[in-house]
């Protein structure tokens, strides 16, 4: 979808090792190692200020490290030899001349990368921007900059991608479609790194999630493992809790947790609690299922406050 | 996997100097500033070359230091031929000062840096690209200073005088000195990389520190400093009227001016390869 010189071969990890960043007493990042695998799509979570773009500015030589390494495929960004066809960067949608053309802009670092003209067409085209390319980026909305930062990052057609906040600004139905097209760049092969500080917005695109907080990495792992339904729990409320830890016991279901009116039950889901209730003609005022583990950490570590 | 040769160096996807200056041109070229200020360059040029002979033989206004030479002196003809950059060298810095401040302003540095991650040849790319414009306002603008101050001479019934002692070296040391002027943009531009701070900063030392201070320093009788300060140099470069200043000699004039040049040039580079892009 990439286009004719869609990439083949093995694919490309990025590791970042020990990677601390200080500015003056700030300490931005710190100590934060991890890798991340091609072929799949990793979410690099985290509420905003937590230091995800220091580190991704880090691993593309934009901002020097005060301690570790971050590399591409072993190799430090400043000395790849083909740096634009081997990582393909959005970092800010903003980072257009308002006064520029977006295929102009585009032609400036094809111009400066050695590559063809035909490119740009090609990018254009698989963002969506081709009919609007001549328009100064100045009249560009939220979601047609988000398309333009995307169409620079595949201009090299590179095997790694690296994107912060690429969903910022997008509608839903632009959410969905940058889902389509990075889940197809990295069924490909390719390493698709995606910041967010929205878990909703990447939930149902990453494969792979890292969460960073104060500048640590506090979580690494499939979203799969995060999201084990095991650890998710039903919350009940009720006016008689005794008569509902009776039925709970005779279902067999375990309780954890709880407290007065508020009965929290792990392992099952809200339908089965619903019918044990239902079968002892327990009166209910809630019954919802809690959010799921990773939803409840991302939670934690926002305050909520970046939820939309 | 031969795209993938990471670690091979001076592959066919490192960019070279060439193919980076033509990309500073295509920055300068795609947005509209670049005419804006020449139009406003040339639109000063066009009065102050037609002032300038206007005025031949006569008091500005400042007294005796203010009289100019006649219309047939050399001296005369030098001032007027050379209003090209007294007129534009200020449009020529802005263009040096939002060629840098812009990538900052617009965070297009970012983009800039990822096509090239080992920045001494950008910024290098992006001084030779900016002396290659300048240089083109240094042409457009001493050609508006001919036209203005040459139809306003044959007018008064001189000759036009383009091959009198001195004046085709001031001519073409216009043209060079508006290209350097761009350059010592670039360099305040890394300086202050705020666009705003940087164009008043540039705006007000060329117009207003640099008079002020040759003032001061004349009335201290410190002329020996104040002929060293970069617009008394160009001044001295081009032989032109000296309102009463002392001026080095022309190669004197021209050797300081590059010497500005290249230090503000260095200090672009060097303050641009380690500043870490946030």
């Amino acid at each position: 979808m990439v286009g004719p010189t869609s990439m083949t071969g093995a694919g490309v990890p990025i590791d970042v090792a020990g990677l601390t960043k200080r500015f003056g007493s700030v300490l931005a990042v710190d100590d934060v190692s991890f890798r991340v695998e091609p072929g799949r799509v990793t979410g690099f979570l985290g509420p905003n200020g937590a230091g995800k773009t220091t580190t991704l500015r880090c691993l593309l030589g934009l901002v020097a490290p005060t301690a570790g390494r971050a590399t591409i495929g072993d190799v430090l960004y400043r000395q790849l030899s083909d740096p634009i066809g081997t990582v393909g960067a959005a970092l800010e949608a903003a980072s257009f001349h308002p006064g520029r053309s977006a295929r102009d802009h585009l032609a400036v670092l094809a111009l400066g990368a050695g590559l063809p003209e035909a490119r740009i067409d090609e990018v254009l085209a698989i963002v969506g921007l081709d009919t609007v390319s001549d328009r100064r980026t100045g009249t560009y909305s939220m979601g047609m900059r988000q398309r333009l930062a995307l169409a620079a990052a595949l201009l090299g057609d590179p095997p790694v991608l690296i994107l912060d906040e690429p969903g910022n600004g997008l509608d839903p139905a632009g959410i969905a479609w940058l889902r389509d097209l990075l889940r197809g760049l990295a069924s490909e092969g390719r390493t698709v790194l995606m910041s967010s500080h929205v878990l909703s917005e990447v939930q149902q695109t990453v494969e792979e999630v890292l969460i960073l907080a104060k500048g640590r990495l506090v979580r690494h792992g499939p979203l799969r493992e995060l999201e084990d339904p095991a650890s998710k729990a039903v919350v009940v409320r009720t006016p008689t809790p005794e008569r509902l830890r009776d039925a709970l016991r005779e279902a067999g279901m375990v309780e954890a947790g709880s407290s007065d009116a508020t009965i929290r039950v792990t392992g099952s889901t809200p339908a089965a609690v619903g019918a044990a209730a239902f079968r002892h003609q327990v009166e209910l005022h809630e019954l919802s299922a809690e959010p799921s583990d990773l939803e409840r950490i991302f939670l934690e570590l926002t305050g909520g406050e970046d939820q939309p | 996997m031969s795209r993938l040769a990471l670690t091979a160096e001076g592959s066919v996807g490192h960019p070279s100097l060439r193919r980076l200056v033509r990309s500073e041109l295509l920055k300068i070229r795609s947005t509209r500033l670049w005419w804006a200020l020449l139009l406003g360059a040339v639109l000063l040029v066009l009065v102050q070359a037609g002032f300038t002979a206007a005025f031949e033989g006569e008091d500005q206004g400042f007294g005796d230091v203010s009289v100019l030479p006649p219309g047939d002196d050399p001296e005369l003809l030098r001032t007027v031929y050379t209003q090209g950059f007294f007129g534009g060298y200020i449009f020529a810095l802005i263009l040096g000062i939002t060629g840098l401040t812009g990538e900052y302003r617009y965070e297009t540095i970012t983009p800039t840096f990822l096509v090239a991650p080992r920045r001494h040849p950008v910024v290098v790319a992006k001084l030779i690209g900016h002396l290659v414009v300048g240089a083109g306002y240094g042409v457009a603008c001493t050609a508006a200073a001919i036209l203005a101050g040459g139809l306003v001479l044959v007018a008064k019934g001189f000759d036009l005088g383009l091959t009198a002692d001195g004046v085709p070296r001031a001519i073409a040391m216009s043209v060079l000195a508006m290209a350097l002027w761009t350059l010592i943009g670039i360099g305040v531009g890394t300086l202050i990389t705020n666009q705003i701070a940087a164009i008043l900063v540039g705006v007000a030392v060329a117009y207003i520190v640099e008079p002020l201070a040759g003032l001061v320093l004349s009335v201290v009788d410190a002329e020996a400093v104040g002929k060293f300060l970069p617009t008394a140099a160009t001044t001295g470069l081009f032989e032109s009227f000296d309102y009463g200043q002392s001026l080095l000699t022309w190669w004197q004039g021209g050797l300081v001016l590059l010497g500005y040049a290249g230090l503000f040039a260095t200090l672009g580079v060097l303050l641009s390869v380690r500043r870490d892009i946030t």
